[in-house]
């Protein structure tokens, strides 16, 4: 299997995101030197035609139905298979934006096809297939989830409560799930609660590859203009464009904080990249020299004029206790200042917290909107929002993954 | 208020002692997992006026009535207790915590703490969430306990902390007691909740099972009864049918008493096995049983397989083993630079990436690959997209 699974020349994507994804801050100009202008959707017309045939094909499978949400760029909709209504999928359409007329084709989709293909694990939403309609609308054909997002279940404090073990089943879950990426070398770039779907039976999906990118080379310059901003690390506050997986691991350690106190960890307000910045000095500690070597050097860094050294272990305990002092080490850990000395995906991993009590829940004690017990039996008896019976043909939908070395 | 459980009481003095506590000097911070402990006093008062009927009830804010607008409703927030309407909640508090409006209070709401009132009476709902609280911390269970007069001790102390917290009686001195509890216990605590769940979710599941087992033989009986009815007809027109072709009628009803005989033999047979099976499905179930009347708490939880955070996965590479340290003049440069190093972009995870990028093309077997085109190419499989039909064609470099 090739390395990089080529694609239709019309997936040739041009690098970062534009405007319409940027996450609520102004759009530096020129910023990204990867920019290397929009490649060309060079189709050829034989080629065009019979994808116009299988794109109808594609497209006649399935019903559908009602619209199950809607995002900044697409619609999400509900859809069943034609030969059998009890294959429920969800159709995804996105919205035409202005990039549309010049490349024929949204950039984030590219990114979410492109990434979705590739990574096959059960806390990564699954993609089955693509098609596009007359209008040059791009459709992806995902696994359904129809039990909301984490952002849901964190809000509805009147009907759902949950335990510090529920807590640790869903972190673990979205941790898998940014291992996974990472060690297929693609940072997601924006892990918040509400891009964390749940499956029929209480799994968590990371979802919304629309700002996913792979690792960058040495010298490659990414844009630091991403992330949602609340959930945003401070690296990229300072315009870093060399980072890395840590990027993730920090939005990751604000889910974990806001699963526990069912509040945006950092809620600025208003939502500017400077309040920001101060409501993080001001509950993790100001960065300087001595807690974040070079900081200093980094384009955005201001000169701190007041200094809030780094919140000890106490000052997290007090705002955390539920999760335990090994649950709090964690979360300070991935809310570590100097993002080199920020744990990896892989070190959360082996924290110490998993194995600790209390046993994260399983999946099926684990709360969930709505529908009560006899609805979830229900739901239980499918696995996760897989269609049944179409394991084997997913792989012939989509292209081929690559082969990371031996990922068993 | 009500005490629930009436063992020995306490000290009058301590009870009549209870002196009003100035809002604000809670032993505990105001966040969630707070105890909603103040300002009892000054709400009874302010509200005592306020409890009239739901048609005339007034937003103390903006001074709307459901009488002016029907389609008006109150919330609470469980700091203070202090009723508004839910446009007023929008209002006051969508940009983020914002100071209690009502005159005298000081407190610090939060949008996403107001709830419905659940009791009409403000004092009922704010007995339950102290309830609730206490019993959230106080989780112990009987199979903790050596003997049944320790645990009904230990019942009588919760039952003092919560009337105390309830009445606000030496508040200050029952709120120490409740952070020893709860920082002591705290392992305790979170183990026991997740117990409680366990076992409210077996107890569901076994009353599901067993009501779905109910329904089984009942539809089980209806069939069984629908097949007699239907068998006894047929046999009846049978007599019938033969009587007309002229045969002798005692013959006739010898062969069908012979008949049913077997029939009843065959019901027998089955309705055993139905009863044996209904037994093996009652020990089967009797096991989420034990589970829930258990008494031992280290029985309970069954041995199970240590939680592996990777969930199974593992990354080996096939055809390379990564070293720490990589000496190469395109790296050098990068190693050394701050900027690179403050972002914190790891070299080590390019090194990884490169060496997997290089080495994933050892396993392709170009003799398969065909096929597969050949395969994609057939008629049948037309079912493909646009992306896959380019995918075994185009080779795209890294575009992002
Ligand atoms: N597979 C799915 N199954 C069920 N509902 C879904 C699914 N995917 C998305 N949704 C619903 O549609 C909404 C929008 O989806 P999504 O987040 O993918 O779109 P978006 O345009 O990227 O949104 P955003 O505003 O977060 O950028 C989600 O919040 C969710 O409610
Ligand atoms: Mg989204
Ligand atoms: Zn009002
Ligand atoms: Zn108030």
């Amino acid at each position: 299997m090739a390395e990089h699974v080529a694609k239709s020349p019309a997936l040739d994507v041009p690098p970062e995101p534009p405007a319409k994804r940027i996450k609520l801050s102004p759009q530096p100009k020129k910023q990204d030197a990867d920019d290397s202008g929009p490649a060309s959707p060079s189709a050829t017309p034989l080629v065009a035609d019979l994808a116009e045939q299988l794109d109808a094909q594609e497209r006649n499978k399935y019903v559908k139905g009602k619209k199950l949400g809607s995002g900044q760029y697409a619609d999400v909709f509900s859809a069943y298979l034609v030969t059998d209504p009890t294959q429920l999928v969800a159709i995804k359409k996105i919205k035409v934006g202005a990039e549309v007329k010049e490349m024929g084709i949204s950039y984030d989709s590219l990114r979410e096809i492109r990434f979705l293909q590739e990574l096959d694990h059960p806390n990564i939403i699954k993609l089955y297939s693509v098609f596009s309609t007359k209008n040059q609308n791009l459709n992806l054909v995902l696994e359904q989830l129809p039990q909301g997002d984490l952002l849901k279940l964190i809000q509805d404090t009147q009907n759902i409560s949950y335990t510090p073990a529920d807590v640790k089943a869903w972190m673990l879950m979205l941790m898998r799930a940014v291992h996974f990426c990472h060690a297929n070398f693609i940072l997601h770039r924006d892990i918040k609660p509400n891009n964390l779907l749940i499956a029929a039976n209480g799994e968590i999906k990371l979802a919304d590859f629309g700002l996913a990118r792979s690792f960058a080379d040495p010298y490659q310059p990414m844009t630091y203009n991403t992330i949602t901003i609340w959930y945003r690390p401070p690296e990229l506050f300072f315009q870093a464009q060399f980072y890395g997986g840590a990027v993730d691991v920090w939005s990751c350690g604000a889910v974990f904080a806001e699963l526990i106190s069912r509040d945006v960890l950092f809620r600025a307000w208003p939502e500017s990249e400077m309040n920001m910045v101060k409501l993080i000095c001001e509950k993790v500690g100001t960065p300087t020299e001595e807690n974040w070597p070079g900081v200093s050097k980094l384009k955005g860094y201001v000169t701190p004029t007041e200094i809030q050294p780094v919140r000890p272990k106490d000052y997290w305990l007090a705002n955390f206790r539920t999760i335990g002092e090994i649950g709090v080490d964690l979360l300070m850990k991935m809310l570590t200042l100097d993002p080199k000395v920020r744990l990896s995906a892989e070190g959360v991993l082996k924290h110490e917290y998993w194995t600790s009590a209390p046993r994260p829940s399983k999946l099926e004690a684990l709360p969930r909107k709505g529908g009560g017990i006899e609805v979830m039996g229900e739901d239980l008896k499918r696995r996760g929002g897989e269609v049944p019976g179409k394991e084997n043909e997913r792989g012939d939908k989509v292209a081929r993954k690559i082969d990371f070395g031996a990922a068993k | 208020m009500s005490r629930l459980a009436q063992q020995k009481s306490s000290p009058v003095a301590r009870r009549d002692g209870g002196a009003v506590r100035p809002p604000g000097d809670s032993l505990l911070t105001p966040q969630d997992g707070e105890l909603p402990t103040r300002q009892m006093d000054r709400m009874s008062l302010s509200y005592s006026t306020h409890t009239d009927s739901p048609a005339t009830e007034v937003c103390p804010v903006c001074k709307s009535t459901k009488y002016m607008n029907p389609n008006l409703k109150f919330l609470v927030n469980p700091v203070c207790y202090h009723k508004m309407c839910e446009s007023c909640v929008d209002r006051l508090f969508s940009h983020g915590p914002a100071p209690c409006p009502i005159k005298g209070c000081s407190e610090t709401l939060r949008k996403n703490r107001f709830r419905k009132q659940t009791f009409e009476d403000i004092k009922v709902e704010r007995e339950v969430d102290i309830r609730k609280k206490v019993a959230q911390v106080f989780n112990r269970r009987e199979e903790e306990f050596a003997s049944l007069r320790e645990y009904n001790d230990y019942l009588n102390d919760v039952e003092d902390i919560t009337f105390n917290l309830i009445n606000n009686i030496d508040i200050e001195e029952t709120q120490r007691r409740f952070k020893n509890h709860e920082d002591k216990w705290k392992e305790n605590i979170v183990e026991n909740a997740s117990l409680a769940q366990q076992e409210q979710m077996l107890y569901a599941e076994q009353q599901k099972a067993e009501r779905e087992q109910a329904k089984r033989r009942r539809e089980e009986a209806r069939r069984e009864e629908m097949e007699e009815r239907k068998e006894a007809e047929a046999t009846r027109r049978d007599m019938l049918r033969r009587l007309e072709n002229g045969q002798d009628p005692e013959e006739v009803k010898k062969e069908r008493a012979a008949v049913q005989l077997k029939k009843r033999q065959n019901r027998q047979d089955a309705a055993n096995r139905q009863s044996q099976l209904k037994a093996a499905d009652a020990t089967n179930g009797s096991s989420s049983f034990v589970i829930k009347g258990l008494k031992n708490k280290k029985a309970k939880l069954e041995p199970e397989a240590p939680v592996d955070p990777f969930g199974g996965l593992t990354f080996e590479h096939s055809y390379f083993s990564l070293q720490d340290d990589y000496v190469w003049e395109g790296l050098r440069e990068a190693k050394r630079d701050p900027l690179i190093a403050a972002g914190g972009y790891d070299i080590a995870s390019f090194t990884g990436r490169a060496l997997c990028e290089a080495f994933s093309g050892l396993g392709v077997m170009v003799a398969d690959e065909a096929v597969e085109r050949e395969r994609l190419n057939e008629p049948e499989t037309l079912s493909t997209t646009k992306a896959e039909i380019a995918a075994k064609d185009v080779k795209m470099e890294d575009p992002f």
